[in-house]
């Protein structure tokens, strides 16, 4: 029975891992390899396929587009994470809010395509960064997840640094930050992540060339050339790449923080 | 100093969420009552939108997809959450294949369609090159069946996460009381695991069905609803009619229609799980 189990075991992580396997070969496979359809047969290695990428010139190009995605994405997740760090200190110190932030918890988001775009349009929002920052600048899965890791840290060490004469700025930067460090990078990486991985919402709000994030790049590309999959796997493992070693590097912490949202 | 004066701390948080959160998904119900196609002034019809949908066979043969989808996915995917939960209990590899399992959920949406599309492709595919490839751009089932399988593979991690922590949690003295007392394996996974997994059976029936009636995204990036409409969930028919066709009032009229379906489902789910036991 034991050897079935590991059997099954290896082939789901196999068949989990396929893709990614897949997007690392094909991205370095030479272009007239793709186009002779002999991709397994022979090994041959070229990085053809990224220098095409750059082709559009850099700003409407797949590099233009991977940092301006990077910047947009990275300062939004540090807007949540401040939104959010100051949230759970009011809630720690008392804040009747909680039903607010839990009732929050449970809109869908993804399901509000029509009412923003409307509410954009009225405050003459649309296409500009705005729509894409705004939105985002606070997330009530974000304040839930560092209250919880707020609720840890024993109300004595507060309590004796405000007999010392700590204010709200002293508590909050140099007792709770250090404290919640490990919180504030695991809800960071999802808060990246969930930002990052918006598809339908930023083509709808902001369609425009300058303000194109490198997903909508990715997905316009693959519809004009669904047969170049050299390029196309190219930018996918570029665009996938950062994600997933800022995952390994924090996997321990992000695995946790789901496993103790569950007992909760 | 007052602690009181720390609520104010939670002022930007609450603000943002009001105004961006909170407001458009009340805010959808007055967009419903409009005939608006975004560009034009918006013009007060009452409940004419929604007398439309109940007439609307589009919306019923989304409806059918986005359940027959729903079914699709959920049980196999609650199958193989609780078969990989077991199977890695305890295994000295259980760490590094839980990690890998989560990683599909958060890497590039777009980036990991494209490694998908090149590789499962009928005509062009990498695999169709060694093995048959069903022909998933004519026919609407194996789409279906592609959409399933990429939804699963998205969100396999999560479900065992949650099945393992229920896990985790069963008293390991129960077991082997239950083992001294000469039950198989078999008979103490039926009679004592099982249902003390329950709670986490239901919680991943309930969410998993609240997110299939929702979601849209992989239909849009892997199918775009094809082939013949085979595809078009319950949210793809929302993005379509709203944004493509341009009846913004009409698709927030379904906006609502969804809504209440998901909060029907959940709430016959739970009452019935419970009845049950």
């Amino acid at each position: 029975m034991r050897w079935l189990s590991h059997a099954f075991v290896g082939l789901v992580v196999f068949l989990v891992a396929l893709p990614f396997l897949w997007m690392a070969y094909a991205a370095f496979i030479p272009p007239q390899l793709i186009f002779t359809g002999d991709i397994f047969s022979q090994l041959a290695f070229s990085l053809e396929n990224f220098r095409v990428l750059g082709q559009e010139g850099f700003w409407d190009g797949f590099w233009g587009r991977l940092l301006f995605s990077a910047l947009l994405t990275g300062g939004v997740t540090l807007l949540q994470l401040f939104t959010g760090f100051l949230a759970a200190y009011a809630l720690k110190e008392g804040a009747p809010l909680l039903p607010f932030f839990l009732l929050l918890l449970a809109i869908p988001v993804e399901l509000l395509l029509v009412p923003l775009y409307g509410l954009l349009a009225g405050l003459r929002l649309l296409d500009t960064l705005w729509a894409l920052v705004l939105p985002f600048a606070a997330s009530p899965f974000i304040v839930y997840l560092l209250f919880q890791g707020m609720r840890t840290v024993p109300e004595e060490l507060l309590e004796a640094a405000r007999l010392d004469g700590a204010g709200h700025r002293v508590l909050l930067t140099r007792i709770l930050l250090p404290l919640l460090r490990p919180q504030l990078i695991a809800a960071g990486v999802l808060a990246f992540a969930a930002h990052w991985n918006l598809v339908l919402y930023p083509r709808i709000v902001a369609g425009g060339k300058e303000l194109k994030t490198v997903q909508t790049w990715i997905t316009d590309l693959q519809r004009q050339n669904p047969a170049d999959w050299g390029p196309l796997s190219a930018a996918a493992l570029a665009a996938t790449l950062p994600l997933v070693i800022i995952y390994l590097l924090y996997e321990r912490r992000i695995v946790e923080t789901f496993e103790e949202g569950l007992k909760g | 100093m007052g602690r009181r004066s720390a609520y104010w701390f939670a002022l930007p948080a609450v603000g943002f969420l009001g105004l961006f959160l909170l407001y458009p998904f009340l805010d959808v119900l007055r967009f419903s009552t409009w005939d608006w196609s975004g560009l034009s002034e918006p013009r007060p019809i009452g409940l004419e939108n929604y007398r439309d949908i109940l007439q609307d066979p589009d919306f019923y043969k989304s409806l059918r997809i986005t359940l027959v989808f729903g079914a699709m996915t959920l049980a196999p995917f609650i199958l193989l959450s609780i078969l990989l939960a077991l199977a890695l209990d305890g295994q000295p590899y259980e760490r590094p294949v839980k990690a890998l399992l989560f990683l599909p959920g958060l890497v590039t949406l777009g980036g990991a369609t494209v490694a998908w599309y090149t590789l499962f492709s009928p005509e062009y595919g990498a695999l169709a090159s060694l093995v048959p490839v069903p022909r998933w751009d004519q026919s609407p089932f194996w789409a279906l069946v592609l959409v399933t399988l990429f939804t699963i593979w998205r969100h396999i991690g999560y479900g065992v996460l949650v099945v393992s922590a229920r896990l985790k949690a069963i008293p390991k003295t129960l077991l082997e009381a239950a083992a001294v007392d000469g039950a198989s394996p078999a008979q103490t996974f039926r009679f004592i695991t099982l249902p003390l997994l329950r709670p986490a059976i239901t919680y991943l029936l309930v969410i998993g069905t609240v997110l299939s009636l929702q979601s849209y995204t992989a239909v849009f990036l892997l199918t775009r609803g094809g082939p013949f409409g085979g595809t078009e969930v319950l949210g793809y028919y929302l993005y379509k009619t709203g944004f493509e066709v341009g009846r913004l009032g009409y698709a927030a009229a379904l906006t609502v229609v969804i809504l209440l379906l998901t909060l029907f489902f959940a709430a016959a789910q739970v009452r019935l799980l419970r009845e049950e036991k």
